[in-house]
């Protein structure tokens, strides 16, 4: 037993569509922070920064 | 946002299963299964329902805990940065594209149709039919993994939520509510009605999926694949629409079979003759139906579900 021809065409034309899909939100974000100017990865960066500053500045509760 | 946050939570930890159990045992209660549910069929339903959840998510645990440490060093948490809106779309296609493809190839590659089979061998539809699953089925669910991985570079939070909501319209969409009929039955919801059956997965739609026929311009069992959205359906020119529920259910080759072959085929086989369960049966059965008498001589056609006999 084996596809039909027809079925096997159509899940490969289908295929290259969803490659496209997957990547489709993505590329839509990146286009917004350009566009808006935003740069989410360096607010967070500088969060973390300030999470890790504050650690290192905290007394030990083990003295 | 910390109280539907709480709610969220809630539904994903115990809430869900809790729901289901709640409209399974209603559905019951109603005689919805009646004279369709004998003793193999109330074992397979209720093991498919409870051993995945002892198996599966231990399974997903040790490979969001273990493995992807292992295979993605470095990479746990670096994209949580992305803003929470943009993190759900990004989970809900990738997990749903996903499914989509698994469960598509699952009916048009001959090879992988028995490992599905069981979630189309019921003759009804209810509650039980979401979680009715082979158990090889059930383990290489493809987005399960993907969005594990998701979660583990830093889209957990995005993720609870999309969870949440594609299990409430998956489970809606196999059971006998059909809460989608209002918006057919009148005319001033038909826009929000055109919307709908498009984008997600309403019970007419997914109810046409398991139909056990084509001919009758509802069911359509070679198509109608989305699971949370029906749009890829739309997109991919695998789906019909068309607002009726199928009147009957299953496949026309069901053989009964024992509910442990239905559960663990290919580790066990089923005894019955001629099953696509059994150990020389068919890759895909063949209708009744499509057999034509001539003079009294059965002339098979070849026809079958997504397939033709080669």
């Amino acid at each position: 037993m084996r596809m039909e021809d027809r079925i096997r065409d159509r899940i490969i034309k289908n295929a290259f569509l969803s490659i496209f899909i997957y990547g489709l939100p993505v590329v839509l974000m990146f286009l917004t922070f350009s566009i808006t100017g935003q740069r989410p990865w360096e607010k967070k960066q500088k969060e973390k920064e300030k999470v890790r500053t504050e650690k290192t500045n905290s007394p030990s509760q083990n003295d | 946002m910390h109280f539907i946050e709480e709610v969220f939570r809630n539904l994903s930890t115990w809430g869900l299963t809790a729901l289901v159990l709640a409209i399974g045992i209603a559905e019951t209660a109603l005689g919805l299964y009646k004279n369709q549910w004998d003793k193999n069929e109330w074992t397979l339903n209720v093991v498919c329902f409870t051993v995945p959840r002892i198996i599966v998510r231990p399974l997903v645990t040790y490979f969001t805990l273990k493995f992807l440490p292992y295979a993605l060093p470095g990479f746990k948490d670096t994209l949580d940065w992305i803003p929470f809106v943009w993190g759900a779309l990004i989970i809900a296609i990738a997990d749903d594209l996903t499914q989509y493809w698994y469960h598509r190839l699952h009916h048009e590659v001959p090879f992988l149709w028995r490992f599905h089979r069981t979630h189309h061998s019921a003759p009804y539809m209810g509650m039980a039919m979401a979680s009715r699953q082979n158990i090889i089925y059930t383990m290489f669910f493809s987005q399960t993994y993907l969005t594990a991985a998701l979660v583990y570079v830093g889209l957990g939070y995005p993720a609870l939520f999309v969870k949440v909501i594609k299990s409430i319209i998956t489970t809606l969409a196999h059971s006998s509510i059909a809460w989608d009929k209002p918006f057919y039955q009148n005319k001033w919801l038909h826009p929000i009605a055109w919307v709908l059956e498009r984008t997600i997965s309403t019970p007419a739609t997914h109810h046409a999926h398991h139909a056990d026929t084509t001919d009758d311009g509802v069911g359509n069992y070679k198509g109608n694949f989305g699971n949370m959205f029906f749009i890829w359906d739309v997109i991919f020119g695998t789906g019909v629409i068309s607002r009726q529920y199928p009147k009957s259910y299953g496949i026309k080759f069901y053989k009964e079979e024992e509910w442990y072959a239905q559960f663990l085929w290919p580790i066990l086989k089923s005894k019955k003759v001629g099953s696509e369960l059994a150990v020389d049966g068919p890759m895909v059965g063949e209708d009744p139906e499509n057999k034509l008498e001539i003079d009294g001589d059965s002339i098979k056609r070849p026809q079958s579900r997504s397939f033709e006999l080669a």
